[in-house]
């Protein structure tokens, strides 16, 4: 979940107003936000002071700014909804002095590119960091690291248009790149920039990269790597800017360069339309006017509305709702017709209207209301079973445990002295710590006995969870059971007190069972050969237990004897 | 201590002691035996608890020698010594050679040689020509008129007077000259073992009773304790009624009491099955699934896009092998892929992709519990309410706040009315119900699969305000491609902050700690 720092004062003068936490804080739970946090020592002036904001919505890339999220709590409030009237779109395409040529040849590596200009006033120092964070939250989190989506901003001025994006040969094109001096190959960057090696990622497996060049041949930058240090080199007192966002994805490039000239607008710059041309098909025609407004409008059902949200809502109700949260609306009968805002485009299903239509009333005029359905709650039977089964076992003198089910292969496999194909291995372990899937309980209870030798003999516990091992038989070709195991260890463990225990448990669960000796060479490795038994419940195997072999011990470090059990209860329920 | 309550928890070989003597009298092991009619253990127990109470102490060491019957002398005692048979065989069966007297009695050789040599020397025995022996005529006669017991009578009556002791002990202290002469000849120090007697050196420890003593005898005096008072009650005492009109000596009730291991449930364990019995008194039916699923099952059918960033490798675990499930159910996999393409039939626009029907079936670690709600969604009763305690694995780097497994309660509620204000009632009921909270608000959220989404905040009385779970109505998209077409209300609640609190702790790991002795300490406050 993307976390911003806004600029209190920026923040404020967006908002309109000055609020303290306690008002603050709850304004913010319209836009699924959070303060996380708020320092203000009276040694920082305000302009300087920052809010941390987390933001929940990660459908709403639109808030994770300073003035997304002002303008989202400004409209909730009653402000009016801010003419962007900039926008290009069907049917009404915006003058553009500026024009950007896309060449074939960056179609395959990433083929989309959205741009346009600012002007009016220089930026300042925090305005910068604020653009900053805004490119890095739109393609870090919305264009996933900036593999969808990345963003760039140039000194327009110095810009000799037309400008061309086109794909190059990485082995040879040079230029100097932001934090150098040097002019470097694209590959070069790659190695040896810290952004290249942090994003060559996305262009490693590429043969043609993304290049961005105005008509002298003097490159902007190297998307979605590097700007250079020339054009692309912005300044604070910089008052004309060319903006570019480029992606795989059309509608997301669309969709963020929208929300960023609205950002740019709500500070008071003035948008200017860039054209650019495709030489190819795109979602939206051959040449495109940014900013473009693309979504469509989506239409809600008042009755619907009323239905899922549990209160009687008029048409106008639903309406003005929707416009608090910036949506345009107009009202047949007793549907409303939403067109999204110009940088949201959330809108799937009219569920997400309807849920619009709720944050513009308030959560809290909502009314919590007792469920009346009768319905019989019960626990499932696997549960009951494994109750029981523990209740007895604590009558046996047994302390219940709980472990975690990821281990080791060290634990799991090799303490073990097992086959290693039974347990299930994790592709993408975190550590080989947490590397394998456990397939009985036994390995939790021995690293008990590992570390509590210092614990008051005899120790007695047990352990009643879930296992996973490989079942071919299965669709997933893996079995979940709910497993028993139990262990005692004290100086007279043996064979027949755990023989004895577990005659006891059966009796009490109430199963018919019998005794078998393993088959030979079907012993089960873990106990000592000739002292252990398997348990068969209808002919089925459910279980075995005996004494646990010395080598066992020894791998676990236990200077005890030691008796064990392993039941399937789910086998054992039947 | 106070000197009644002293007095209450003394033992009645304590009592009896503090009753008998006064401060000012040396007392020892012995003069207990003999006094109080204790055996030398009762006593010395006795002494060493008045000391441990400060009621008495040790005023000096005095070194004695004593004389101990070994098991040899024991087996004289019992049968005779080798020169009393020898005797008894000639005087019942007159004179013999030494190897038929070996024969008949059994002996060795060199004790009968030696027992000769000495009853000889003494002039009780003479060997006649034909080596055979004979008892000295008019010898017992000599021997017992002369006033003087003969050796052989002396060390009958040594053997005697230890083998009955039940120490075994005979003092030096207590014996006359001939006796110890005579022991002289049959003790040793070392290598005893041919020999009736060992000599051993031991020490007589003096006790006094304490000043406080006087005390706590009055007190014992007030109680009306003697010392004779009954102690355990045994079968006997209640076959024989020994107890009719007699009164038991009082123990100390406040005493430490003895560490018991007792078998026990685990506490996390209890307070996760009471969450789940407060879910099952609400009306909830439990469901239950396993720890490997499919992108489908834990993804797909929720509606989280294919490219969803909560997706990535670095946040779900894939199994190695096997790494596809076989297939993915019908008609759920098409209805569901569908839904996310162009939203099939479920009112949708779908998320304009093309949905991939081989990373469907890959197999993971189930990383949230609400795909136990999903798998309940094609056999769902209407109306219904389910509820899980599922263990889910995430990629997180292990440490107080965050596991690699771990539970999360999740639930969901179907019905042709229900709608966000009952989902508003259920969430004050968990506040209320499960977590305790006096407090509740809500608040819009964000989850893939629920519009509108609402999380619930409370007020706990411990841990103030926190967000005790997540909710909403799932979107269409679920529901109408699993067949579906009521609301359904999906829920989930955090309740491990609360376990932390309830077992007084504060960090995740400890919730499943192997520590033997930390789980059994553990108490739970539920």
């Amino acid at each position: 979940m993307p976390k911003i720092e806004v600029n209190e004062e920026l923040f404020f003068s967006l908002l309109g107003q000055r609020m303290e936490a306690e008002v603050l804080e709850p304004a913010l739970t319209s836009a699924k936000a959070e303060l996380d946090e708020w320092a203000r020592p009276e040694s920082v002036p305000a302009s300087e002071r920052i809010i941390k904001i987390e933001l929940n919505d990660t459908n709403r890339p639109d808030l994770w700014s300073s003035a997304g999220l002002a303008r989202a709590l400004r409209l909730k409030s009653g402000g009016a909804r801010p003419m962007y009237s900039f926008f290009s779109r069907e049917g009404d395409r915006k003058p553009s002095k500026r024009k950007v040529l896309i060449e074939e040849s960056v179609r395959k590596v990433r083929p989309f590119l959205a741009g346009f200009c600012v002007s009016g006033k220089p930026i300042d120092d925090a305005f910068l960091k604020e653009m900053i964070q805004t490119q890095e939250k739109l393609a870090w989190n919305y264009g996933r690291k900036r593999k969808t989506i990345s963003m760039g901003l140039y000194r327009s001025a110095e810009i000799q248009w037309p400008v061309s994006y086109k794909g190059v040969d990485p082995r040879t094109v040079r230029f100097v790149p932001l934090q150098e001096t040097r002019e470097m190959s694209l590959l070069q960057i790659l190695a040896e920039h810290p952004k290249g090696r942090e994003y060559s990622f996305i262009l490693e497996k590429e043969p043609i990269h993304p290049l961005l060049l105005d008509s002298r041949g003097d490159v902007l930058s190297y998307p979605p790597i590097i700007n250079s240090a020339g054009l692309g080199a912005v300044q604070v007192g910089d008052s004309e800017l060319f903006i570019e966002l480029t992606g795989s994805d059309l509608p997301s490039v669309t969709l963020a360069a929208s929300i960023v000239a609205c950002d740019f607008a709500d500070f008071g710059y003035t948008i200017e339309p860039v054209l650019v041309e495709y030489p190819f098909d795109t979602p939206f025609g051959r040449s495109v006017t940014f900013p473009w407004y693309f979504q469509k409008p989506l239409s809600v059902d008042a009755g619907r509305a009323s239905r899922i949200l549990g209160k009687s809502l008029s048409v106008d109700i639903v309406a003005s709702s929707l416009e608090k949260t910036g949506s345009r609306v107009e009202i047949h009968g007793q549907y409303v017709s939403a067109w999204p805002a110009e940088y949201r485009n959330d809108f799937l299903h009219q569920v997400d209207l309807i849920e619009d239509v709720m944050i513009g009333i308030g959560l809290e005029n909502f009314p919590p209301e007792r469920p009346r359905d009768f319905t019989i709650g019960r626990l499932s039977p696997i549960e009951l079973f494994s109750r029981k089964t523990k209740g007895i076992l604590v009558g046996l003198g047994y302390q219940e445990m709980i472990y975690n089910y990821l281990g080791s292969g060290k634990d799991y496999i090799e303490k073990m002295g097992i086959d290693a194909t039974q347990v299930l291995r994790v592709a993408n372990p975190m550590s080989e710590n947490f590397e394998y899937l456990r397939n009985s309980p036994l390995p939790g209870l021995l690293g008990t006995e590992s570390i509590s030798s210092k614990a008051a003999y005899p120790h007695r516990i047990f352990e009643v969870g879930k296992v996973a091992f490989r079942d071919a038989s299965e669709n997933y070709g893996v079995s979940t059971r709910q497993y028993l195991a139990l262990l005692s260890v004290h100086a007279e463990a043996d064979f027949n007190e755990i023989a004895s225990q577990v005659a006891t448990l059966l009796f009490y669960l109430g199963s018919d069972f019998e005794v078998a000796e393993p088959a030979e060479g079907k012993e089960d490795p873990r106990f000592i050969v000739g002292r252990h038994a398997r348990i068969l419940v209808a002919g089925r195997e459910i279980g075995v237990y005996g004494e646990l072999h010395p080598r066992l011990l020894e791998a676990w470090g236990v200077g005890l004897p030691a008796s064990a059990g392993e039941f399937d209860l789910d086998l054992l329920r039947r | 201590m106070e000197a009644a309550i002293l007095a209450k928890s003394l033992h009645q070989l304590e009592v009896k002691v503090l009753r008998a003597y006064g401060p000012d009298e040396d007392l020892d092991a012995m003069r207990l035996v003999r006094e109080l009619n204790y055996k030398e253990g009762q006593a010395n127990q006795a002494f060493s608890w008045l000391l441990a109470k400060g009621l008495a102490s040790e005023t000096g060491r005095i070194p004695r020698t004593v004389y101990e019957i070994t098991p040899l002398g024991r087996e004289y005692a019992a049968r005779g010594t080798p020169e009393e048979r020898i005797l008894r065989h000639l005087s019942e069966n007159g004179a013999a050679r030494l190897p038929e007297i070996v024969a008949a009695l059994g002996l060795e050789q060199k004790d009968v040689g030696s027992a000769f040599g000495l009853l000889s020397k003494e002039g009780a025995l003479v060997m006649d020509s034909e080596k055979r022996a004979s008892i000295v005529a008019g010898w017992f006669e000599a021997a017992h008129g002369s006033g003087e017991k003969p050796r052989v009578a002396l060390v009958r009556d040594l053997l005697q007077r230890a083998a009955s002791r039940v120490d075994g002990l005979l003092e030096e202290a207590d014996l006359v000259a001939s006796e110890k002469a005579v022991l002289a000849g049959i003790a040793r120090k070392r290598g005893a073992g041919d020999s009736p007697f060992r000599l051993a050196e031991r020490e007589r420890v003096i006790y006094r009773l304490d000043q406080n003593a006087a005390e706590v005898a009055k007190a014992l005096d007030a109680l009306g304790l003697t010392g004779e008072e009954l102690g355990a009650v045994t079968p006997e005492m209640l076959a024989r009624r020994y107890w009719e009109g007699a009164t038991f000596r009082p123990y100390n009730v406040k005493s430490p009491t003895a560490r018991l291991i007792p078998g026990r449930r685990n506490p996390y364990v209890e307070f996760l099955e009471s969450v789940k019995d407060k879910l099952v008194s609400l009306g909830f039916e439990e469901f239950d699934g396993g720890l490997v699923e499919t992108e489908f099952w834990n993804s797909d059918a929720l509606f989280m896009p294919q490219f969803h960033s909560a997706r990535d490798i670095h946040d779900v675990y894939h199994l190695a092998e096997p790494g596809f499930a076989k297939s993915i159910e019908e008609p759920h996999l098409s209805r569901v892929a569908a839904a996310h393409e162009n939203g099939g039939e479920t009112g949708s626009r779908g998320w304009n992709y093309s949905f991939d029907r081989d990373f469907t079936r890959r197999l993971i670690l189930r990383s949230q519990g609400t795909v136990l709600s999903a798998r309940q969604l094609p056999t769902a009763k209407v109306p219904g309410k389910y509820f899980g305690i599922a263990r889910c694995f995430r990629y997180d780097r292990v440490d107080a706040t965050h596991l690699s497994d771990f539970y999360q309660t999740e639930g969901i509620v179907l019905g042709e009315d229900v709608n966000l204000r009952t989902l508003l009632g259920f969430l004050e009921m968990f506040a209320v119900e499960v977590a305790g909270a006096k407090e509740v608000k809500y608040v819009p959220g964000y989850f893939p699969f629920t519009e509108p989404s609402v999380e619930v905040h409370i007020k706990h009385p411990v841990l103030g305000w926190f967000e005790l779970g997540g909710s909403g109505i799932f979107r269409p998209e679920v529901t109408e491609s699993l067949g579906v077409h009521v609301p359904v209300l999906a829920w989930g609640i955090g309740i491990d902050r609360m376990a932390l609190m309830a077992l007084g702790l504060n960090d995740l790991r400890e919730l499943f700690s192997p520590d033997l002795e930390n789980v059994r300490y553990r108490r739970a406050k539920m």
